[in-house]
């Protein structure tokens, strides 16, 4: 029984992992209207970027993100602002940055090659260390993954639920054109939200490199999690995507003790299509909106 | 049959059947091997491009599912033809119908929820290609993850040693899927699937049986790309699960059929044309040295960068492809293509044929998609100016059209 203990542990704490992973593109998606696959690209290039001021710097891993996150955020925010200028739709959205995705995983590949880059351990003394309770082993790089995220839940809760911004998100998710009739300055709420949505990607990426090894075809592999969180969590919902991360998280913890690591990817699929035919609004929203 | 089609299928058989003997030439007119891979290949991603497009440029639903159903055309081959050593010839009708099977199963599910029109479809397309994939990794009599080796498969002798052998097996079914694509095209089922694309609801409420049309249109597709990827096992020679079910086949479809335009059967094959010859030169080009020698940029990184450019360009500025620019501006692009070709003969003579080719189409490229809406203007610009030699027979082209 510890064994699945362990798993529904390991599951838990990856889940808000994957949460921070979707948070960017649930919220542009269902707020902003615009299917952002250039998200798993912030992500990868995040984590190399970490990498490489971790192993040929000497950073320590956590302080990283202090350069990271603010050059992904003004990426995230310019593309978003680029989004705005040539007034996209929903589907060309998935079109462009589909071919986005694929242009900054070739820039990867051709700096860092398709091999594994892993953070040395010298470098990077969490990887290995781990909070022990009882039997059950918490690894740091996990569980820092995991209160990050609920933290960035809460704050974002907070900010959508309770500010004036939060206020102006909502109404331009229900309806755009009443929200701009009534005075919501789209393209300003769009590129702080992309903003933020980029920060907490690029956060992901930063603890995947502190907790894996990094490879340009991740990029794409993370989309058969990423879009089960999406979905399963409710467009735009933060605290859906929390949820359904770690129920994702789980359930594929579990497959991968019972069965076999190879049967995780047919757990998500089926949760996914599950959703999708019984509660395509989510799990965890109330209506169909936002 | 109406008197169409008959046109269409003699056209097409007599087109199949003098290509048919373009490997028994290669003797007397002694031109490379090479190039019936080459031709194999060409043809290969005709068949893909037009499979996906029967389906996706016609209804307007866009799959990404192509990788899963060309997966499964390479598996079948893999497994039967290697491991039950089944004759090849055997498994490549096998392998299309598992594709459809499979495609109509996704389509019974997908097709009934309305939630599932335009994008989630495309990303439920998307997550299924990570489904068979992962199946076919835990089960070992498919996979079991090792790789299957295609060293042993018995092929068709009959139809010539190994390169002409690939190119008429990949002519048959690039013929088959281009000639189907035309008939859906022009028959009730392509006009079905129009309307489809261009308001569902109203096409439903005029009694389009919309369920039904997307049912034949998806399963036919899935039903050639299953067949080509079978074909393709052998070329592969070795097949993985990470190379056969990656993002590249749905990608290169994608971008062939949005680039050749996506409302026409013979979109896909001009999109198909350019992209795999193009990338064909640059993974062959020697890596290009900068400043010096200072820097090495190698062609090949570059390649996914320009795909993936290109995609972007023409979904943001060329919605409508280039074919129908092509057959409005015959002559410009005719001439742009043997410009480019002289262009490329002056400079760099010792150019491949490939290589030339690839000179004459960039320049019909570059001509024909800016070239339009330029033109347009100044005819538009012409006959309102009245000026004399203003062309009488097309008052007012452009803007209107």
């Amino acid at each position: 029984m510890t064994l699945y203990g362990q798993a529904i542990i390991s599951g838990v704490l990856a889940g808000g992992l994957y949460a921070m992973m979707s948070l960017g593109v649930s919220l542009s998606w269902g707020v902003l209207k615009i299917i952002n696959l250039a998200y798993f690209s912030f992500i990868l290039l995040a984590g190399y970027g970490s990498y490489e001021l971790a192993t040929s710097h000497g950073w320590d891993p956590f302080v990283t993100v202090l350069a990271v996150v603010p050059v992904v955020v003004i990426v995230g925010a310019l593309l978003q602002l680029f989004f705005e200028k040539v007034k996209i739709g929903e589907f060309e959205s998935l079109l462009v940055t589909f071919g986005l995705l694929i242009m900054l995983e070739s820039v990867a590949r051709s700096i860092w090659s398709a091999d594994f880059r892993r953070i040395p351990s010298t470098a990077n003394p969490y990887a290995s260390s781990s909070l022990k309770i009882g039997d059950f082993a918490f690894p740091t790089p996990q569980l820092s993954a995991f209160l990050t995220a609920i933290v960035i839940g809460l704050l974002m809760k907070y900010l959508l639920d309770r500010t004036y911004f939060g206020k102006a998100v909502r109404a331009l998710a229900q309806d755009r054109d009443m929200a701009r009739a009534f005075g919501v300055d789209h393209r300003r709420v769009a590129v702080i939200l992309s903003g933020l949505a980029a920060a907490t990607a690029a956060i992901a990426g930063v603890f995947i490199a502190m907790s894996q090894a990094l490879f340009p075809g991740l990029a794409v592999e993370w989309f058969g999690i990423v879009f089960p969180v999406v979905i399963l969590g409710g467009l735009g919902s933060t605290l859906g995507a929390l949820g359904a991360g770690v129920v994702i998280g789980v359930a594929a913890a579990i497959a991968s003790v019972a069965w076999g690591p190879s049967y995780a990817p047919l757990a998500t699929f089926v949760i996914l299509i599950a959703t999708l035919l019984f509660r395509p609004e989510g799990l965890f929203t109330r209506k169909a909106s936002v | 049959m109406n008197r169409p089609t008959v046109v269409r299928l003699t056209g097409f058989s007599v087109l199949a059947l003098a290509l048919w003997f373009l490997p028994a030439l290669q003797g007397p007119l002694g031109f490379p091997i090479f190039y019936l891979l080459f031709g194999y290949s060409l043809l290969f991603w005709f068949a893909q491009a037009s499979s996906w497009n029967m389906f996706t440029g016609f209804s307007g639903y866009f799959s990404f599912g192509q990788g899963a159903f060309y997966g499964v055309g390479v598996y079948t081959t893999g497994v039967l033809a290697s491991k039950q050593g089944w004759p090849l010839i055997a498994a490549i009708p096998v392998a299309g119908v598992l594709a459809a099977v499979l495609g109509l199963s996704l389509g019974f599910v997908v097709f009934r929820l309305r939630r599932l029109q335009g994008e989630i479809f495309a990303l439920v397309t998307l997550a299924v290609a990570f489904v068979v994939a992962a199946i076919a990794r835990v089960s070992s009599t498919i996979d079991g993850g090792s790789g299957i080796a295609l060293n042993n498969v018995q092929l068709p002798e009959f139809l010539g040693a190994y390169p002409s052998m690939m190119f008429r097996l990949g002519l048959i079914i690039a013929t088959v899927t281009i000639f189907a694509a035309a008939t859906i095209q022009h028959s009730r089922l392509g006009w079905g699937l129009f309307s489809i694309n261009d308001d569902e609801a109203v096409a439903e409420s005029l009694g389009v049986p919309t369920f039904r049309h997307k049912m034949m249109a998806f399963g036919l597709s899935a039903f050639f790309a299953g067949l080509s990827g079978a074909v393709h096992a052998i070329q592969i020679s070795y097949i993985t699960i990470e190379d056969v079910f990656s993002i590249r086949i749905p990608l290169f479809v994608i971008v062939m059929s949005v680039l050749g335009g996506m409302r026409h059967w013979m979109g896909p094959i001009v999109g198909a044309t350019i992209i795999h010859t193009l990338t064909d030169r640059l993974n062959r080009a020697s890596d290009l040295e900068l400043f010096g020698g200072n820097v090495t940029v190698s062609l090949d990184h570059l390649n996914d960068i320009i795909i993936g450019l290109l995609l972007i360009l023409m979904v943001l500025a060329v919605k409508d492809g280039l074919w129908p620019r092509l057959v409005r501006r015959k002559w410009v692009g005719a001439g742009a293509f043997i410009v480019g070709i002289l262009v490329a003969r002056l400079w760099a003579p010792e150019m491949s044929l490939i290589g030339q080719f690839v000179a004459g189409e960039l320049g019909a490229v570059v001509i024909l998609l800016p070239s339009s809406e330029v033109i347009d203007r100044w005819r538009n610009w012409r006959s309102t100016t009245g000026s004399p030699d203003a062309p009488s027979d097309r008052p007012g082209v452009g803007a209107s059209r």
